[in-house]
């Protein structure tokens, strides 16, 4: 505080008082003085200058970006595109492949198991919604913001009441999805979400709500609710419609031994 | 008159002419005009106390614009930079208007 009250009482430099009272200035020097009040308008004016000509090439550097991100999104969509209508090529293809003998139809049925399981296959069915938000005080405490191991945790709640098929806010969840947070967002599988995350889980409509409620992430998600305000809606959905999951990739193939 | 009068020369030279600041100097441009100011108003200040002196005027600008900018080059150099012109910004700035305040009293009477 006696630096600031320093400040307050001493705001002119000190010297002009010590000069003043010795009383033998000489007139001299003017052109100093106004050398020196030039260079001050000159840097008001070259300041000025920098900042307002910054201004617009910040700008157009930001929409730039902007512009590439969209780009960059557009073109990835278009290569969801593709990689559907390739693996619908590949289905077809196996199915020629395999004929119509019936060893080929044992692994007909199976494959038909399992890709809705895995999550290679689009499936439509009666489940649940559930959606989540940050709570609405989530801009003072980054403690009641919806974190990525939140969703993780309800992820693994609905697996655990028998959920068939998941998604996030569109995104299928396969066992290899990652929910992860990048910077400020989080993602699933590399693609960040925006707020509220709707969480739609396809199971038997009898039991899914039920069990999930009773699981350790309906207690997990409770407790976020009740403590942290954070928004948690769960409500039966008669026909969910789940789109497959585009990071399935043949990583492993062997000849079929018959 | 003269230090207004090249206030004005000043700035209408810095807009004609547009002379580019070396790009390592650009971060002490704004703290050295906010020292600049300071200077400006105690000066002011002082001649309306009648104890204005083109050499101390001089001295107490130069110095002040050097030794703003050096504490800022020595803040980044060790990682402190923003908050070290935050503490010139505020200390100047209560300066100024404590200046600002006399300087109105003195030619309002209010």
């Amino acid at each position: 505080m006696d630096l600031l009250n320093q400040i307050i009482r001493q705001p002119v430099d000190p010297d002009y008082a010590v000069v003043a009272a010795r009383g033998d200035e000489p007139v001299r020097g003017r052109w100093v003085l106004a050398l020196l009040a030039v260079i001050i308008g000159a840097l008001f004016a070259v300041a000025a200058l920098q900042t307002t000509r910054a201004a617009p090439a910040l700008k157009s550097e930001r929409s730039e970006l902007i512009n590439r991100v969209q780009n960059a999104e557009r073109e990835q969509d278009e290569l969801r595109v593709r990689l559907t209508s390739l693996s619908g090529e590949i289905a077809t293809l196996r199915a020629a492949a395999l004929g119509d003998d019936d060893a080929s139809g044992v692994l007909e049925t199976r494959i038909e198991a399992l890709d809705p399981v895995v999550g290679n296959a689009p499936v439509s069915g009666p489940g649940v919604l559930i959606v989540v938000d940050d709570s609405p005080s989530a801009t003072a405490d980054a403690r009641d913001r919806v974190l990525d191991i939140d969703l993780q945790v309800l992820a693994n709640g609905l697996w655990q009441a028998d959920a068939e098929a998941i998604s996030i806010n569109g995104h299928r969840l396969s066992s290899l999805t990652a929910i992860r947070s990048a910077g400020d967002a989080i993602t699933v599988d590399f693609r960040s979400l925006t707020r509220p995350y709707r969480v739609e889980a396809i199971g038997d409509p009898r039991t899914l709500q039920a069990q999930f409620v009773e699981s350790p992430a309906g207690a997990w998600w409770n407790d976020l609710a009740q403590n942290r305000r954070m928004r948690y809606e769960i409500s039966d959905v008669k026909q969910l419609d789940l789109a497959a999951d585009p990071g399935m990739v043949l990583r492993h193939a062997g000849k079929a031994t018959s | 008159m003269i230090p207004l009068l090249g206030l004005l020369a000043g700035i209408v030279v810095g807009i004609v002419l547009e002379p580019s600041i070396p790009q390592v100097l650009q971060p002490y441009l704004p703290i050295a005009i906010v020292a600049a100011m300071d200077a400006l108003f105690g000066a002011f200040r002082a001649y309306l106390e009648g104890t204005f002196t083109d050499r101390v005027f001089v001295v107490s600008f130069i110095s002040n614009v050097l030794i703003a900018a050096a504490i800022v080059f020595v803040g980044d150099q060790i990682g402190v930079g923003s908050q070290l012109a935050t503490a010139v910004v505020v200390v100047l700035g209560i300066r100024i208007f404590t200046n600002a305040a006399a300087i109105r009293r003195a030619l309002f009477h209010a």
